[in-house]
């Protein structure tokens, strides 16, 4: 019984310990030449066509595939990248060069048709391209190659900044599945995907047949840990070099490196219900929040308080559009006159938070609702996971809540405010509670405009709803942590949350 | 003994079911997938045809029906994140997960009996105290915070152990030890307990007096009859272990089924939560009828009644 019980045993574990083995050994060491990044999630797919949701557009976006033009982060200005150069040939038209010499990871040369190719499948393929939804939304656009090197692109309506949507399209060859979402492209970019394991790393490799330079390490392991001190950690006992998404809790220390990351933290009013229908409650409830006290103790001084939606370096920023003031005693007074005139302000406001939205965003939530209550008003929160909360911030929006003051942030990753005003302002936009015609038709005009008078009209919208209408209450421009190691070089961007481009990173001298 | 599988077998079928069906309904009551996967700006017609696409337009009887058509098939769907099938993913993490549940509570089984038994042997002496103390603050001590601690100090501080991932040997040691630490407590204290009661019974007063060994005492006689609450704890202990270490795997990044069920729920992947849920349930299953069919092997009254 003894003997049989042991070897009984002995099985178990030899088998335990033999099945281990094939988790443990299903990874791959890296070498020195070898840049290890540490991400908080795995991506879902490495589909070109989703490039604009974060989780796989930081892996592929400008690493294994690109597109015809690129924005610069910094600057918001569009530098070629397949295509040499581009010129609008009538209102709705637009004819792209493309560079040549350019080939697919599978050794095709890359020319007009695979351009064209590209651009309907994004557009047209039915395979739900969060690209089509996020840039192109009900645009008709088509594509066609007017020559092997030439693409031209007509638009249903005149579009001044179709090169600029057009960033968000990569370029993938003829005969990519058109009937559902490829996990593994083939792409022109400096790095070809080596080998993906999934649920433990992703591995890339350099690209002998790059048409640009060749970018500095020879191959990329992409690891995925959800805990923000475990990435940390990964940097300080050199497991990783890059740490992306981390937290100032985390713990990065020395290694942690911070960056405005284009996100823009507010509170959408639901200004068609009282008491927020008053725009002396909206005026006050922007007096009544303390931004500076709220980026440094909450945020930890990752912000800086902010007047408007959009920041620096995307066109339709206004640099005249300041934070609003803390001003309890004004807060009050505007409280107390729309009191004397019947405004309900002793209703029922709730503020509806998404957990994880920002670092501290529960705390966040009870600093407004604190000063809030000071004002006057009668605040309660309500945390919410994000599927729950995203009831509240897309329309229909539920009938038996509010008012409600709905905790959200805007990340504006085309550089363009066209991508901010009609969705959040419009009378009518997806996540709009409330607009008025006069904003409708300023920012139809601006969508309109191109060049400087573009940037001064979606400056003017957004200065014309920060005082006008006062829908929102924007608290920061926000911004985020990596952790580096010392061997290594990068100057992260505003885009590094959504895009890191591996050809950016250098060893350390 | 057939029949008493019988018995066995239908009682756990029936919590099997209503879970099944529980998760079908209640994930969608939680919110429109079509708002997690489709960017914020997608126009209302887009959505619409997500919702098409993927039959979330339809009664939720008739998606039902279609779910359950489609499992006798054997077809489980496709994941909405990640366009594998759902029945891929759930039995590439399953592994991960049974491999480190196995281990540990191989390990924690192990050691609980050896420990408990000699704190068993003499109880109220040091090591018996000893063994008290380190049980009731292993069975108490949270595994995140042991799991941080262990990173900071094995790997950060120390460098003898990597922070988490799977690859190489060391890589098994913070997660098991994290996944070990409480089991094992619990089992000790459980393990104690019995042997307390069993060394205290008669016939270990008569096997003592035909001359038979402290060491056969302990784990031939005594051990045998504490083997049955034990093995319950145990089981136990090893269900919660099988349904997902969510913690250690998410921590660790262990690819395992516990993090794969908490994603698909975040981000309302349903055919990969159904997928998950129903496999692990049916693991949970046989592990009962496994457990019941030991109970019944260490126990003959177990059997007997089962006969009568």
């Amino acid at each position: 019984m003894m003997t049989r019980a042991r070897t009984a045993l002995a099985v178990a574990g030899a088998v335990l310990l033999a099945g281990g083995c094939t988790v443990a050994n299903s990874g791959s060491a890296a070498g020195a030449d070898t840049l290890q990044i540490v991400l908080p999630e795995e991506p879902p797919t490495l589909e070109p066509c989703d490039a604009s949701l974060t989780a796989t557009g930081r892996v592929v976006r400008s690493n294994i595939t690109e597109p015809l033009a690129e924005r610069e982060p910094e600057t918001g200005k569009l530098e070629p990248k397949l295509a040499t150069g581009w010129r609008q040939t009538s209102p709705t038209t637009w004819r792209f060069t493309l560079r040549e010499g350019v080939t697919f990871h599978d050794g095709t040369a890359f020319d007009a048709k695979d351009a064209a190719f590209s651009v309907s499948r994004t557009l047209d393929s039915g395979i739900e391209c969060n690209v089509d939804g996020y840039v192109f939304g009900d645009s008709e656009v088509t594509a066609k190659a007017a020559d092997g090197s030439t693409l031209e692109v007509t638009t249903g309506k005149p579009d001044p900044i179709l090169p600029l949507r057009l960033s968000f399209v990569e370029m993938v060859p003829t005969g990519t599945d058109t009937g559902s979402r490829v996990r593994e492209p083939v792409g022109t970019g400096p790095y070809r995907i080596d080998t993906w394991n999934q649920g433990i790393n992703l591995r890339l490799a350099r690209y002998a047949g790059y048409w640009g330079k060749a970018p500095d390490y020879a191959a990329a392991l992409y690891t995925w840990r959800a805990e923000g001190s475990v990435r940390a950690a990964m940097i300080s006992s050199g497991e990783a070099d890059i740490a992306v998404g981390l937290a100032p809790a985390d713990g990065a220390g020395d290694h942690a490196v911070e960056y405005p990351n284009n996100e823009t933290s507010y509170l959408r009013m639901d200004a068609g219900k009282p008491p927020l229908d008053d725009l002396r409650v909206r005026r006050a409830v922007n007096y009544a929040i303390d931004r500076k006290g709220l980026v440094a103790s909450v945020f930890a001084g990752l912000g800086k308080p902010a007047g408007q939606l959009v920041p620096d370096g995307v066109t339709g920023y206004d640099p005249d559009i300041r934070a609003w003031p803390h001003s309890m005693k004004r807060a009050r007074a505007l409280i107390g006159e729309a009191r004397a005139d019947g405004v309900p302000v002793d209703t029922k406001i709730t503020i509806i938070g998404r957990n994880g939205i920002y670092p501290k965003a529960a705390e966040a939530m009870e600093a407004v609702q604190h000063g809030l209550r000071e004002a006057g008003l009668n605040v309660e929160v309500k945390m919410l996971d994000v599927n729950a909360w995203t009831e509240y911030l897309l329309r229909p929006f539920p009938e038996d809540a509010g008012p409600t003051l709905l905790q959200a942030q805007h990340g504006n990753q085309a550089g363009d405010a066209a991508f901010t005003m009609e969705q959040i302002y419009g009378s009518k936009g997806a996540q709009s509670s409330y607009g008025t015609p006069g904003l409708d038709r300023r920012i139809a005009r601006a969508e309109r405009a191109a060049g400087r008078d573009r940037q001064e009209r979606f400056a003017e919208a957004l200065a014309h709803q920060g005082e006008e209408v006062v829908r929102d209450a924007v608290l920061a421009h926000m911004k985020g942590i990596i952790a580096l190691a010392p061997r290594v070089s990068y100057q992260p961007n505003p885009a590094s949350g959504d895009e890191m481009r591996l050809a950016a990173v250098h060893p350390a001298d | 003994m057939l029949t008493f599988l019988g018995r066995r077998i239908l009682s756990s079928a029936i919590p099997l079911l209503v879970v099944v069906l529980g998760v079908f309904f209640l994930a969608r009551l939680t919110g429109d997938p079509a708002n997690l996967y489709l960017p914020l700006s997608a126009t209302q017609e887009m959505r619409d045809a997500f919702s098409a696409k993927h039959g979330f337009d339809d009664p939720l009887p008739a998606q039902f029906a279609e779910y359950l058509s489609q499992v006798a098939r054997l077809d489980f769907g496709e994941s909405l994140r990640t366009a594998q099938p759902a029945a891929e993913a759930v039995l590439r993490a399953f592994p991960a997960t049974l491999q480190l549940a196995g281990i540990t509570m191989l390990l924690a089984v192990a050691g609980a009996v050896v420990v408990g038994s000699l704190a068993a042997r003499r109880p109220n002496s040091p090591a018996d105290r000893i063994a008290g103390f380190l049980s009731s603050a292993s069975a108490s001590t949270p595994d995140f915070w042991f799991a941080i601690m262990g990173v900071l100090v094995f790997a950060v501080t120390l460098g003898w152990l990597p922070t988490s991932g799977t690859v190489g040997s060391a890589a098994w040691v913070l997660p098991v030890a994290t996944l070990l630490i409480r089991p094992f407590g619990v089992l000790v204290q459980v393990v104690r307990g019995a042997m307390v009661t069993a060394l205290s019974e008669p016939y270990i007063k008569v096997a003592r007096a035909k001359g038979a060994g402290e060491r056969r005492v302990l784990f031939r006689h005594a051990l045998r009859n504490a083997g049955a609450p034990t093995l319950t704890v145990a089981g136990d202990l090893a269900v919660g272990l099988v349904n997902g270490a969510v913690v250690v795997e998410t921590i660790f990044g262990w690819p395992g089924i516990g993090k794969l069920m908490i994603d698909s729920i975040l981000q309302r992947d349903f055919a990969v939560l159904q997928a998950a849920v129903l496999l692990t349930s049916l693991t949970i299953f046989a592990l009962n009828i496994l457990i019941d069919i030991c109970y019944a092997l260490l126990d003959p009254r177990v059997r007997q009644g089962a006969m009568a």
